[in-house]
């Protein structure tokens, strides 16, 4: 335990730089249908013990199959999630060095937009189809320069709509959103976020819903927009190529809890969680090598909420599991280049390396 | 978008000539017409209408008589030759003669008029008064005890029959209580009050009426409020909302309500046609002599030119509603742009 970095919070609050910091973020779902004996709602941790920091000017890349519980660190961040059914149910979470999990409404209304903004996923249903675009960005505006003239606000929405490459804004910026395609709605959720010039940009798999050109120039966009402005990002994808062109460090979650950190040329060199080689071998240019599609790379499935298993989460799917990854939950521990949580990971990688057996 | 509401505009004439053809034949070939109750009437020997109390004197109806009534009634000319003149009139506005008045329908309904539209017009406006912010507040408390319990009561009075409601308010508020009048829209002395005891005369015998009315009225519109709020509230863009740093209350104000008053709005128009056709039960009740008892008068006492009149008023006042409706629906919700491509 003490070898594991970034873990304490008064180490998180001693990195300077440090812009967020999580550490030990627990989230919980309550299931309605179960109750405990007293009739209570009975609730299972959906998120276990997630810790990270990210940097002004960094990007940090969360990693992991769908339903591993990316979504729901997200939103935890920026108390979004859908409370009461499900909550935040331990950890903390700071920003700049303060605690930002507070509950209060005055801080948080401070911090939403203005401190951290959030770009979802699908870009179709996240915008108000019936206000057109220059009102919603305005919005924002609004909110967080509460100084600024009506003709000041559209001038800023339409410099935002400008900066997002939206041709021709001071025509578009009265469009409604389903005038516009998928990939230009989505600069527009872009241009809404920086609208409030956030520290730090959350982006909830903002491209999943785009086809393939389009997403490569909104990565572009959003990388480009970051390092101008010095942006923290937080960049949610289960995209592991996506993420080796934005991230400066990745986290790989899976069933709720962090496998794997480590900074991205290392992840894709040296990857040594089982199911980060997993993601890595399902990868297009290995594809290319050897025809496989995903769930041929990594059969079986995530680990649903209600049957955790006791020891490590992957076990069920990973080849070299044994016993003792049945029975006892791996703990993540630091390694020279970052940090890993499996029984197995020194020997797999000499396995790997020097081609040896599979077998622990 | 013009050029869609003239064409809509344009459909109201064959959809109105269908449903008038199909009641005018109807009218024709159901047995009890105006010929018949006359025949009968004639045979009893009992109390006549005024046309043929002149002309027959015997206890039966000679052939020549008969051809007279047929004439008179144009049942001699053939179906749609029938209909062609019917149309014609009323493409002048002339409604025809009431068989049972002898007064011109038109007359006997515009009669009707104000104390129809009056109880339409409260019933209206009452229920949106009432409904809209209801359900707002329904939907923001979802599952509190104050959405249950007003859920109950909203969903008795839809489920209890208007006029069970009618008659027990009668008995209760008028009969055992004499709170209220036992019936009729005016007192019998109205003509010699002066304006402020007229308003309060009127208000004192709508209430009880009104109460039968609003009673089954409030569920639809409250459950549509409520459920389109819910609905907008799970919705993505009100997380996006959240996001940007509103608060729920403001989130709510500023973005899902409006957009929950969409359906709202587009039932609007469907509503104007209610705003003629009061309820014969509680009309009937209330001693109301409003249009919906004429209408049911008129039914059973087969005088088809007043179930003619009524039914000319109440198609085009529904077809005019449905395209209101349309015109509401494109006024509030950018998407929909009627017969245009999108851009
Ligand atoms: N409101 C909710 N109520 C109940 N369960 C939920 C809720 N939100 C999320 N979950 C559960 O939590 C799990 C993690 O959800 P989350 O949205 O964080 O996944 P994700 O990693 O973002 O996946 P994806 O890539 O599909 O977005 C899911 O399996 C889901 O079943
Ligand atoms: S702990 Fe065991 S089961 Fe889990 S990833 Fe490592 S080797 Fe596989
Ligand atoms: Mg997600």
């Amino acid at each position: 335990m003490s070898s594991i970095v970034n873990r304490s919070p008064e180490k998180a609050q001693a990195k300077p730089d440090a812009c967020l910091s999580v550490s030990r973020l627990c989230v919980s779902i309550r299931d309605p249908e179960q109750r405990d004996t007293k009739g209570r709602p009975l609730s299972s941790e959906m998120v276990s013990d997630v810790s990270f920091t990210i940097a002004a000017g960094q990007t940090l890349g969360l990693v992991g199959e769908s339903g591993c519980g990316k979504s729901l660190t997200a939103m935890a961040i920026v108390d979004l999630l859908p409370k009461p059914q499900v909550y935040q149910s331990g950890g903390e979470i700071s920003f700049n060095g303060q605690r930002i999990d507070s509950n209060d409404p005055k801080a948080l209304k401070a911090l939403r937009g203005k401190k951290v903004a959030v770009i979802f996923q699908d870009p179709m249903t996240a915008l108000n189809p019936v206000q057109r675009t220059g009102q919603q960005i305005e919005e924002v505006l609004k909110l967080h320069f509460p100084k600024m003239d009506k003709s000041q606000r559209r001038q800023r929405s339409i410099q935002l709509l400008n900066d997002v490459g939206i041709p021709s804004p001071e025509n578009r910026i009265d469009a409604y959103p389903h005038q516009f395609s998928g990939g230009m709605r989505q600069r527009l959720m872009i241009a809404m976020a920086l609208a409030g010039e956030p520290d730090l940009l959350i982006a909830d798999e903002p491209t999943t819903a785009l086809d393939v050109t389009i997403q490569a120039q909104i990565v572009a966009l959003l990388k480009k927009l970051q390092q101008e402005r010095n942006m923290a990002m937080l960049f949610i994808t289960h995209d592991l190529a996506l993420v080796s062109q934005v991230s400066d460090h990745v986290v790989v979650m899976y069933a709720g809890k962090i496998v794997e950190q480590q900074d991205v040329p290392h992840i894709f060199s040296q990857p040594r969680h089982p199911y980060t080689k997993g993601l890595i071998a399902a990868l297009p240019a290995a594809v290319a090598r050897a025809p496989k599609t995903k769930l041929d790379a990594m059969p079986g499935q995530v680990p649903s909420i209600d049957a955790m298993p006791t020891g490590c989460r992957f076990a069920n799917r990973c080849e070299y599991a044994n016993e003792r990854c049945e029975q006892e939950a791996p703990e993540l521990t630091a390694h020279e280049t970052g940090e890993i949580s499996c029984h197995h990971w020194q020997t797999i990688n000499e396995a790997s390396t020097s081609g040896v057996s599979k077998n622990v | 978008m013009v050029g869609y509401f003239l064409r809509r505009l344009l459909l109201v004439i064959p959809t109105f000539i269908g449903i008038s053809l199909l009641v005018f034949t109807i009218t024709r070939v159901v047995p009890g017409g105006p010929i018949e109750r006359l025949m009968t009437q004639a045979q009893l020997g009992g109390e006549t209408g005024g046309l043929t109390r002149s002309q027959s004197s015997g206890s039966t109806l000679s052939d020549e008589q008969m051809e007279e009534l047929k004439h008179y009634y144009g049942f001699d000319k053939p179906l749609l030759a029938g209909y062609a003149e019917w149309l014609g009139k009323v493409i002048q506005f002339d409604l025809g003669t009431s068989t049972r008045y002898q007064d011109p329908v038109w007359d006997i309904i515009k009669e009707r008029f104000p104390v129809s539209i009056f109880y339409g017009l409260s019933t209206m406006i009452l229920t949106y008064l009432v409904c809209i912010p209801l359900g707002i507040f329904k939907g923001m408390y979802h599952g509190s005890r104050f959405d249950s319990l007003s859920s109950a009561v909203v969903f008795l009075g839809y489920a209890l029959p208007s006029y069970v409601i009618g008659i027990a308010l009668i008995s209760a508020f008028a009969g055992y209580f004499d709170w209220f009048p036992l019936g009729g829209f005016v007192s019998d002395d109205f003509a010699e009050f002066g304006f402020w005891q007229k308003t309060t005369d009127i208000f004192h015998h709508a209430v009880l009426p009104l109460i039968a009315y609003l009673a089954g009225s409030f569920a639809v519109t409250t459950l549509m409020m409520k459920n389109a709020l819910m609905d907008n509230m799970s919705a993505d863009y009100m997380r996006t909302a959240t996001a940007k740093g509103l608060m729920r209350g403001e989130a709510i104000r500023g973005h899902a309500l409006r957009n929950s008053l969409i359906p709202i709005a587009t039932s609007f128009g469907n509503n104007i046609s209610l705003l003629i056709s009061g309820s014969f039960l509680i009309e009937t009740i209330f001693n109301i002599d409003g249009i919906g008892l004429l209408g049911y008068e008129a039914v059973i006492e087969r005088d088809y030119p007043i179930v003619m009149g009524i039914l000319v008023i109440s198609s085009i006042l529904y077809l005019v509603g449905n395209i209101l409706s349309d015109i509401c629906v494109a006024l509030v919700d950018p998407r929909i742009r009627f017969g245009e491509s999108r851009t």
